[in-house]
């Protein structure tokens, strides 16, 4: 730009200015762009920049082998990642006729559920510090690590288990592991009052929270909404309950769900979600012991292995709403297309920018983190 | 005197001296030597190694006891031998030793050189058991030791040339 | 929301409650690394004692995480399976899934238990590591993810073979193994990791991987194509070969070795013999280099020889004594483990490529060494191991002692033979298995009942035979006897009636060498009015004539050979098992290293004419 080429620009008068928040950004979740334009201190247009974490995985699945990819699908999604590792093996096993042995799912969804607590608690401490409290951060991560301590016991891994592999699962339980696991919950559920004396119950949180971002029924189901966020519009819609997979129709929880449809009805669809879980793993816990037996079907040599052509489609209630893959082979020994369904594409995206406009700056974070958008899943 | 013909034993049976011993023990193997060079150029080329290696086996025992009779401490030298006796497989006593006649094959002349060690090792054997102890029966004990070292050895390669299913 | 009431403040006094805050243990986490769980999948481990260098990790790993690096000084055994290769890895790309270990066929590679690893930008190349089984670091941490029972992704169960049960089999000369199916041949084919063991292994370096890759892919002319790179003979060796390959085979070493022979025989049954006449023949010049090759001997060696030198535009002739083709694969090995049919195939391929086969012709006696010598450019002797050895013990010289390699022409060629009542078989190798197990047959056959008495020098687990020979031959009826040494045959009214043995103390020198000892206290007599001896076998070599022997050079009994299986007489080449000893695919390998060599001189002498 030579300085004889340039003239300075009038803009007519205006009280609008734009803004970048993101994608390094305390008040992002993940990396994610959003641009604003706004008056004084409300939003009039949200423009969503996403991209800043895409990282190839669909086409790059195309070219690893089916079981290489195992290592590569928890990537998909950070803070929960167990529903894209069973979600691609439940794909797999349908395209192949695989059949999974019992003590293995249920092993899944102990998994699942334990990931989903995990989650929760990592988006508590989000949602808390966009109204300016930290300290539920610190204690949704810690006692997030102490469900991580859990899962490094049973797969080897704290975040990104690769635990499951087509057919089952890849390890049993340690010894005295039902034990510790159950050890684990027995102290959420001491704190889960003081979750709540600090959040929940916090009329800074409250009132920062009730009557932001609110999504009507309508809305929801016209804008594909789905999870916690469609549970708090009022609708008592789980792919658990309505499209049951793994054991889920053997298990006995609630679908808690609040009308608000705001942040606030959000974060407490997510709380009792809490509950629910916890629920949920008491009951496998206890039915373990008694289903001995393998962990895995055999399944041919990874290095020489074609699974049968066809296409398929499975889905699955991860913490952030409906997680669904569409896995395509042509009889080769590498997928054809695997698509994911991320459930915070719908949110992150459209959702989001819908329900910026007209709101107040600082409520463009909240709005988000009570979404529980997270930027992995959007970009893949 | 020819190593095997037992008439030859019973010149050295009544020996005395270890040095007259061990001559004539040099001999048998000196006219063993001479006999396998005379084969050498009888048997077809394709196994002539075989009376060649024979032939150089017999020129080792010859500088064996050569170099044997020339110490001084003859006694003590054999001593230490003879206290690890070889033991006698008799794996070619079953075998027949051959008339060698005009066109020897490999097996016949290996038959052969086994018989004349065994009969060798058994004549010194006897006349071991038959002499008062000392240097003398001592001596006896380690020639029948040498044959039986040598017979062994046969063993191996005939077990190797005839049984092991190779050339 | 309902049940929480955020209205109820807690009364006044409700901040105090906080104050129990104070009496709580604040939450202090040690500075001391942790130590992970039993399953953590940490920094690698190898334990280079049992890594082989296989390369399947490197294979799965989906990061290209993993380099095979060179170690000078590691062993190198092509034999057993292991290369002087071991995994280096590269923590940049590394994700840490223990695919890897899941893999690894010897179970030797596993991840630790350690997982901290920091360093200056100076010091990044520190995050490429050799592992052994000290670890990144040299500390000793212990196994986290290491090869498990739960997670072998290794295939170690091979697919089973059906084969004829003894019942069946007894009383005739059908093939007993019935080979794969099309669904057993592709999960088996499925079972390779494409490692390779097997192709350094094999004398002739078969490409075993890509037949059994392209038999996987259900492509059998590939496969076939594939085989023919290195093997003519592959009905042949399909059935019958050594298989070192399957010695060699990386699955094998904590499971069951792929069945490499069985997929060769798989592939080649499947394609229909002229097909596989076309494929043998691609490659072949349009032109022929007027070079004349005179081949003694219809052997594998010979006709593999053939076969290439034809393949390369001469003219080859090979003179055959027999009355048919095979050399020992017809007139050595039983119909029911080698069908002549098969062979025959074998045999019309190359046929096929223009090589003439003239039968019923000794040389030596029809023709001489010297003709041959005017008369082509190059000679190839290949005659085999056609003279069985005697042990010549008192009696062996009766009309009731038989050679085994005798008896055995004689069924192959449908010569009548006498079948005994009872026979004692002398010898522990493949053809005494051979003659015991067909004797076995025509008895079964003749008389309604096997009587069949083996004795051997070697203790069992010495014996020269294949281990599932014996199984076979024990199930068959044969009574097998270890550790006894033939002392001499019982004569009765002129005839053998028995076989009198000595116990057999098996002691090996510190080489390895056997010289049997005798113990003449357990003496045994074995009834049979038949004794054969399957001791050995020498090469017939008075087809030379004495003066070529006397000029050419010889090697401890065997013709003096280069590498390039050249005798000491330029115009004169030697192979297969005459000059290496008894092997169908040793001789098909020396079979391809005299045609190279031939065509080679061939060559050479058309530039200096």
């Amino acid at each position: 730009m030579r300085p004889e080429n340039y003239e300075a620009q009038r803009h007519p008068p205006s009280n609008e200015y734009e803004l970048n928040i993101g994608p390094n950004h305390p008040g992002i979740e993940g990396n994610y762009a959003f641009k604003l334009r706004l008056h004084g201190d409300r939003v009039i247009e949200g423009r969503a920049d996403a991209g800043y974490l895409h990282r190839g995985f669909e086409k790059l699945m195309e070219g690893r082998l089916w079981i290489q990819n195992l290592a590569i699908t928890p990537r998909i999604c950070v803070p929960d990642p167990v529903p894209m590792e069973i979600s691609y093996c439940l794909a797999v096993e349908d395209l192949c006729g695989l059949e999974v042995p019992e003590r293995a799912l249920w092993l899944r969804v102990l998994q699942a559920e334990l990931s989903r607590l995990a989650a929760h608690l990592f988006t508590f401490g989000g949602h808390a510090a966009t109204t300016g409290m930290y300290t539920p951060m610190f204690w949704g991560i810690a006692d997030r690590d102490l469900i991580l301590d859990l899962f490094e016991e049973l797969c080897g891994g704290r975040v990104y288990h690769i635990y499951n592999i087509p057919g089952g699962v890849r390890r049993d339980m340690p010894p005295g592991f039902i034990e510790r696991v159950s050890n684990t919950l027995d102290y959420l559920e001491t704190r889960l009052p003081d979750y709540d004396n600090l959040m929940f119950k916090n009329l800074v949180f409250v009132q920062r929270a009730r009557g932001v971002g609110v999504i009507s029924q309508e809305q929801a189901l016209d804008w594909a909404v789905t999870g916690p966020n469609l549970r708090a519009t009022g609708l008592a819609l789980d792919v658990r309950r309505d499209d049951p997979y793994l054991i889920y129709d053997q298990l006995a929880f609630d679908i808690p769900t609040e009308d608000g449809g705001d942040a606030w009805s959000r974060a407490l669809v997510r709380r009792k979600e809490l509950f629910e879980s916890i629920k949920i793993i008491r009951q496998v816990l206890a039915k373990l012991p008694s289903l001995p037996g393998p962990i895995r079907c055999p399944i041919p040599n990874p290095l020489a292995w074609n699974v049968p052509a066809g296409s398929t489609y499975v889905r699955m209630e991860s913490s952030k709403g409906e997680l669904a893959w569409y896995v395509v082979s042509n009889g080769s020994e590498k997928p054809y297309r695997t698509h994911v369904r991320g459930p915070s594409q719908m949110h992150a995206v459209q959702v989001l920018e819908k329900l910026s406009i007209g709101c107040r700056i600082e409520d463009v974070a909240q709005i988000m983190f009570s979404l529980d958008a997270c930027p992995p899943e959007v970009d893949r | 005197m020819k190593e095997g013909e037992s008439s030859s034993y019973d010149k050295i049976r009544s020996m005395t001296r270890l040095k007259d011993v061990l001559e004539v023990a040099t001999s048998f193997e000196q006219s063993a030597r001479d006999f396998y060079t005379d084969l050498i150029p009888k048997v077809s080329k394709n196994f002539r190694w075989l009376a060649e290696a024979l032939a150089k086996e017999e020129q080792g025992h010859y500088d064996l006891f050569t170099n044997l009779s020339r110490r001084d401490d003859i006694a003590e030298a054999i001593q230490a031998e003879i206290e690890r006796p070889v033991t006698d497989g008799q794996f070619a006593d079953a075998i027949m030793s051959p008339d060698l006649g005009p066109h020897p094959d490999d097996q016949a002349v290996l038959q052969y050189a086994m018989g004349r060690e065994h009969l060798a090792m058994s004549h010194y054997r006897s006349l071991a058991d038959g002499t008062e102890p000392g240097p003398i029966k001592d001596l006896f004990a380690y020639l029948a030791n040498e044959e039986a070292k040598h017979k062994e050895e046969l063993e191996k390669l005939y077990y190797e040339t005839v049984h092991a299913g190779g050339v | 929301m309902s049940d929480i009431d955020y209205k109820d403040h807690g009364g006044v006094l409700a901040p105090l409650k906080n104050l129990r805050f104070f009496g709580r243990n604040a939450v202090t986490v040690p500075l001391d690394p942790r130590t992970a769980s039993a399953n953590y999948r940490g920094f690698h481990l190898n334990d280079w004692q049992a890594c082989v260098g296989c390369s399947t990790c490197q294979k799965v790993c989906d990061n290209a995480a993993i380099t095979m690096v060179e170690i000078p000084g590691l062993p190198e055994d092509p034999v057993k399976g292991v290369r002087n290769l071991r995994p280096a890895i590269d923590y940049g790309r590394c994700c840490w899934c223990a695919l890897c270990v899941d893999l690894c066929p010897t179970g030797s590679i596993s991840l630790s238990r350690e997982y901290v690893h920091t360093c200056v930008d100076a010091d990044l190349d520190s995050y490429f590591v050799l592992p052994d089984s000290n670890g990144i670091h040299g500390v000793a941490y212990d196994k986290g993810w290491a090869k498990s029972v739960e997670s072998d992704l290794v295939a170690l169960e091979r697919t089973d073979m059906t084969e004829a049960a003894p019942e069946a089999r007894i009383d005739n000369f059908e093939e007993i193994v019935a080979g794969y199916d099309k669904n057993q041949a592709i999960i088996e084919a499925s079972r390779c990791v494409q490692c390779g063991m097997c192709h350094d292994a094999c004398p002739t370096r078969m490409n075993a991987p890509e037949y059994i890759r392209a038999i996987w892919q259900d492509d059998m002319e590939e496969a076939v194509r594939q085989i023919y790179r290195t093997n003519p003979f592959a009905h042949t060796c399909g059935r019958v070969c050594t298989h070192r390959c399957e010695t060699a085979c990386s699955v094998g070493h904590r499971g069951e070795p792929i069945a490499i022979r069985w997929l060769k025989r798989y592939a080649m049954d499947a394609v229909a013999p002229e097909r596989v006449k076309q494929i043998a023949a691609e490659g072949k010049p349009g032109y022929v280099t007027g070079k004349r090759i005179a081949i003694i001997g219809a052997g594998p060696a010979g006709l593999t020889a053939a076969f290439d030198l034809a393949k390369q535009g001469h003219e080859v002739q090979v003179y055959e004594a027999m009355s048919q083709a095979g050399g020992m694969t017809r007139y050595g090995i039983p119909y029911y483990r080698m069908p002549a049919d098969m062979l025959d195939r074998d045999v019309e391929v190359i046929q096929s490529l223009g090589v003439k086969i003239q039968y019923n012709t000794r040389i030596g006696v029809d023709l001489r060494m010297d003709e041959l010598q005017q008369q082509f450019d190059a000679v190839l002797i290949a005659v085999g191991l056609w003279t069985g050895r005697s042990t010549r013990i008192q009696g062996a010289d009766n009309d009731g002692v038989e050679r085994a390699v005798e008896l055995l022409r004689k069924v192959a060629d449908g010569e009548p033979i006498r079948v005994p009542r009872q026979a004692v078989i002398i010898g522990g190798g493949n053809v005494a298995m051979d003659i015991a197990r067909t004797l076995a047959r025509l008895q079964k056959h003749r008389y309604g009942e096997v009587a069949i008495t083996l004795t051997a020098l070697e203790d069992i687990d010495h014996f020269l035979a294949d281990r599932d020979e014996i199984k076979e031959a024990r199930e068959e009826g044969v009574e097998i006897l270890d550790a006894r040494g033939p002392q001499q045959v019982v004569i009765e009214n002129g005839g053998a009636s028995g076989l009198c043995t000595w116990k057999v103390l098996s002691i090996f020198d510190e080489k390895g060498r056997f010289a049997p000892k005798y113990n003449a206290d357990d003496q045994l007599i074995h009834p049979g009015d038949m004794i054969v001896e399957a001791i050995g076998q020498a090469a017939d070599i008075a087809l030379l004539g004495e003066a070529l022997t006397e000029e050419l050079e010889w090697n401890r009994g065997r013709l003096k050979v280069d590498d390039g299986l050249r005798t000491s007489a330029d115009w004169l080449w030697a192979a297969g098992d005459m000059v290496r000893g008894p092997d169908v695919v040793t001789a098909v390998a020396d079979g391809h290293k005299a045609a190279a060599s031939i065509n080679q001189f061939l060559c050479i002498r058309e530039q200096a004419a």
